[in-house]
């Protein structure tokens, strides 16, 4: 398990590295001159010459990205260009309002997906399969940002059950804590907490639905195949032939097997979910990451592109992490396939 | 009254060209305690006669019989739910490939202790863990594995086909079932790991009065212990009865040929002379022959063999031919 560990967290680092590369030449990759890029200052501006030394920027390429990487590491991303306040100190709410949102859709994502594949596999070529399986190819070709106005148009406008965009009605005048709505509304001592805390809940209903459409159905035809595939295996012939009941096959002796190989599916899934939260948070008006970020595109402010690019993707990576490093404690043969020895 | 008691099992299934009969009035008849080997070629149908009474065959088959009786119940007139409970208490099955058959994901203790009955530990929570860890360490010692510490936290992809088959038979004993049907336990195994296992067996249906239905390939692996043999070719009983008469005088061309081809295939032979074998291949499931199956490769075969023969019987052994061998001179 330690040389796993270690070989895990080895690629870990060294993903990292790379990440920081690529944002780093992100200033020399946009058009432009790489300096104005990264602090504003254009040519020709009396300060132009001063910040050309201060930053270093007659150095060699090398010695800035060490310069850069030492920054990071002290997680200084710099200043914003538009605003001129400290990236990082932005960051953390709009980082967690997007974490909540994520987090959410992602647990929807779950729940919904894998019990109905699970469903499905077990009523294999049954009319419930080919229903769930038909709805899923549905779910799966209707792209999310025609879905979102879909729903917007019915549940919001025709039927008006849902509000349209926003977090909360701002009349409830909940003082942004942490960022995360809800924790938010927990924390603060309004007198209308639980009414603020349905209207919270009836603003998160569309982005989570529309954020989870896609992952779910995913899920669910990944769990959905893993698990035909398991229930045909031996062991789980040998388990009939022990008299076990299907629920127990299912959830005894098929789910672990079926979730050693739907697991490292989950991180994909939630980088697809990455790139979909720009648009859900755009659309619905959400002030989390995603939507900073495509602000922060628009304006060229290329400190902030760089930090939310950076952190996002090491999200990932994190989880990346985290998965193999479960798989290969829960599923020992894992470790084995890949490195033949523990 | 038998144990297991099945007379005329048919099985039929819907395939690409048509409807086949897989299982063609096959029966057998099993005693307490009985060694029982079950001898034919692959696609005989001999694993779907197992599965046929351990009851996991394709839902889609169908499956009749004048009876297909346990233990003086009707098997095919219960509810899944009944059949299971009978199943999981009174039968196991081991099979061909063990590691194959063992959960990839889960340690050895794990899966022997999913096997033992509920009714067995009792207690407080830390008593039946503990009650759990001892019947486990027991159950491996039964099979003949010493370091059962070592292997009960290994993981199925860490042991030996041996070991692994040692700990699948540990599984199968652990409800003490009445019936224990090995799948070809020992096909392709190595020779010293292959006399274990069949030894274990044998010792097993003594000391736990057990009966062991045995299904193999070829006359020469049927255990030591075996007291009757069924030979079964296409889906067709061919021959059964008690080994010694079988082995010594068979009735059935088939039963003829099968020890021939066991018994001579280490004897020396006369350079560039015929194996001992029958003529032609096992038949398709398209093409099967009317009658007695084994007709078009039968050497004795004539024209009275399109129609199936009835079953009969001599001292010790009951066969399904036209033209016996080895009759007694009167």
């Amino acid at each position: 398990m330690t040389r796993y560990l270690m070989t895990r967290l080895f690629y870990f680092f060294l993903a990292l590295l790379v990440l920081s590369v690529v944002t780093f030449a992100l200033n020399w990759l946009f058009p432009g001159d790489p300096l104005t890029n990264m602090s504003g200052i254009r040519e020709g501006q009396a300060a132009y010459e001063v910040t050309l030394t201060s930053r270093s920027f007659d150095s060699t390429i090398i010695q800035q990205y060490l310069n850069y990487l030492e920054h990071i590491v002290r997680l200084d991303w710099g200043v914003s260009l538009s605003t001129g306040t400290d990236v990082w100190q932005d960051a953390a709410t709009y980082l967690v309002v997007s974490a909540e949102l994520l987090l959410l859709s992602f647990l929807v994502a779950v729940v919904i997906g894998m019990p109905l594949g699970m469903l499905a596999a077990n009523y294999f070529r049954h009319n419930i399969d080919k229903f769930i399986l038909t709805s899923a190819m549905t779910g799966y070709s209707i792209p999310v940002f025609w879905l979102a106005q879909l729903l917007i148009l019915l549940f919001a406008v025709q039927i008006e059950w849902l509000p349209i965009t926003g977090q909360i009605n701002p009349l409830y005048a909940i003082d942004s804590i942490t960022g995360s709505v809800i924790i938010d509304i927990l924390l603060s001592d309004s007198q209308y907490k639980l009414a603020a805390l349905q209207d919270a809940i009836l603003h998160l209903v569309l982005p989570v639905l529309t954020l989870s459409s896609l992952p779910s159905m995913l899920l669910l035809r990944i769990t959905r195949n893993q698990t035909i595939e398991v229930l045909q295996k031996p062991y789980v012939k040998a388990a009939r032939a022990r008299g076990l009941s299907q629920q127990r096959l299912l959830f005894r002796h098929a789910l672990p097997n079926v979730l050693q190989d739907v697991l490292p599916q989950m991180t994909f899934i939630f980088g697809l979910m990455m790139a979909n939260l720009v648009i859900v948070e755009h659309i619905f008006n959400w002030p989390g990451a995603g939507a900073w970020l495509l602000k922060a595109i628009i304006e060229r402010d290329y400190p902030i592109i760089q930090m939310v690019l950076f952190t996002l993707m090491a999200l990932i990576l994190v989880l990346n992490l985290l998965v193999e490093v479960y798989r290969g404690w829960r599923f020992p043969m894992t470790r084995e396939e890949r490195y033949g020895g523990y | 009254m038998d144990l297991l008691d099945i007379r005329n099992l048919t099985i039929e299934m819907d395939g690409p060209h048509g409807r086949v009969r897989v299982l063609d009035k096959v029966s057998l008849q099993l005693k307490e305690g009985e060694v029982h080997s079950l001898v034919g070629e692959s696609g005989s149908g001999k694993s779907l006669l197992a599965k046929a009474v351990i009851g996991v065959l394709n839902p889609l088959w169908d499956v009749t019989a004048d009876r297909l009786w346990w233990n003086g119940k009707d098997l095919l007139a219960m509810t899944p739910k009944q059949r299971r409970a009978i199943t999981g208490r009174d039968m196991a099955m081991i099979f061909q490939d063990p590691l194959a058959y063992l959960d990839p994901n889960s340690t050895v203790a794990e899966q022997i202790t999913e096997a033992i009955p509920a009714g067995d530990v009792t207690g407080t929570f830390m008593h039946r863990r503990i009650d759990r860890k001892t019947r486990v360490a027991q159950l491996l010692h039964r099979v003949g594995i010493r370091d059962h510490d070592a292997i009960m936290q290994s993981y199925p992809y860490e042991l030996s086909e041996g070991v692994a088959q040692k700990v699948s038979i540990a599984i199968a004993i652990a409800h003490r079932p009445k019936l224990l049907i090995a799948d070809e336990p020992t096909t392709a195994m190595e020779p010293s790991t292959k006399d274990q296992i069949q030894r274990l067996l044998g010792k097993l249906a003594v000391s736990q009065n057990m009966s062991v239905l045995l299904i193999t390939q070829d006359v020469a692996s049927i255990l030591p212990a075996t007291q009757r043999v069924s030979l079964l070719y296409c889906g067709q009983m061919m021959e059964h009865g008690d080994t010694e008469t079988i082995l010594n005088r068979p009735a059935h061309p088939y039963t003829d040929a099968m020890i021939k081809m066991s018994l001579q295939a280490h004897a020396e032979l006369e350079p560039k002379s015929k194996l001992p074998s029958l003529p032609g291949a096992v038949p398709t499931l398209r093409h099967m022959p009317i009658g007695c199956r084994l007709g078009p490769r039968c050497p004795y075969a004539q024209k009275q063999c399109v129609k199936a023969p009835l079953v009969r019987h001599r001292e010790e052994q009951s066969y399904y031919c036209h033209f016996p061998l080895n009759e007694p001179e009167s």
